[in-house]
């Protein structure tokens, strides 16, 4: 078995235990989402928010996090047990996707959708890929992990520093998804 | 609609105040502490209180609880930077009606106050 099919596959989890809060967040099944934020406090929010509470017809979503923060920070801060967190890094390790490999990042992530019908992404650190990657490559990577988003009534959220990218870009990145407005007062 | 704020940072009541404000509240109060918001409390009578469930001294849980004493009609939305679920399961046993995590964002906060205002 290669190192390609061996790393790309997320455990099946059972999903978060509920807490009992409401959810917060009108996200749509099937849709992905682009937040223009810097750092990405709402998406992780809306992600935890929809990992940890039930939709309108009692049903959990079961999520799937790639970040720039290592896996065991995002679980400490955010209370999260069973839901499958990649790192985004050139380190070799387990639950470790590397930058330059837009292949198994791909693999993983429309792996995930399949395996999850209704599931929910949060992909942070796009300009982390960007940097390693021709934005092209990137945006093709979205664009084919968003087709199968709207095939099964999964989510994906992406939030993005409007700062890393001129207008054209944002405008391609955007094209596919929904935007979502985020705004916050400033400190 | 009365609403109050309990948390010890200046910055972030300010923060809260102004999202408050942008989404359709005017009427709040703040409070740094348990006795601070205990006082303006009972002063105020909020109709909705944003309580931070880590403060210097007496917990949030601790200050739901004795502010639901006071007035057990009264809503309570308990708040926190991380999510520690023993403490949510805590303020929610409580009698807290909800959780946010900060910092907080106009669509969360939206959200909880559809959810929770009469």
């Amino acid at each position: 078995m290669g190192l390609f099919s061996r790393k790309a596959r997320a455990p099946k989890a059972d999903g978060e235990k509920g807490l009992g809060i409401t959810r917060k967040y009108n996200i749509a099944p099937g849709h992905s989402y682009v937040i223009e934020e810097s750092p990405p406090d709402i998406s992780f929010d809306a992600f935890v928010n929809i990992v940890s509470t039930v939709d309108t017809g009692g049903k959990k979503s079961i999520g799937l996090a790639v970040s720039r923060q290592h896996s065991d920070l995002i679980r400490q801060k955010y209370g999260l047990e069973t839901t499958s967190i990649y790192w985004l890094a050139t380190r070799a390790g387990q639950d470790v996707i590397s930058p330059t490999n837009l292949g198994i990042l791909t693999h993983t992530l429309v792996q995930f959708v399949e395996d999850n019908p209704g599931g929910i992404i949060l992909l942070d650190g796009i300009e982390y890929l960007v940097s390693n990657n021709d934005f092209n490559k990137v945006l093709r990577t979205i664009d084919q992990v968003n087709d199968h988003i709207s095939q099964s009534q999964a989510i994906m959220i992406i939030p993005v520093d409007p700062r890393a990218f001129d207008q054209k870009e944002l405008a391609l990145l955007e094209r596919n998804m929904e935007k979502m407005a985020a705004s916050r007062p400033k400190k | 609609m009365k609403i109050l704020v309990v948390d010890d940072s200046e910055a972030f009541r300010k923060v809260m105040i102004e999202l408050l404000v942008r989404v359709g509240f005017h009427d709040i109060t703040e409070a740094k502490d348990y006795d601070e918001g205990m006082q303006v409390f009972r002063k105020e009578k909020p109709d909705i209180s944003f309580v931070d469930m880590i403060l210097p001294g007496k917990s949030g849980v601790e200050l739901t609880k004795s502010m639901l004493s006071v007035n057990h009609a009264t809503k309570i939305i308990a708040m926190s930077s991380i999510i520690n679920k023993k403490m949510i399961r805590e303020a929610l046993e409580a009698g807290a009606k909800d959780f946010l995590l900060k910092p907080t964002n106009e669509i969360a906060l939206n959200a909880v106050l559809t959810m929770w205002s009469d």
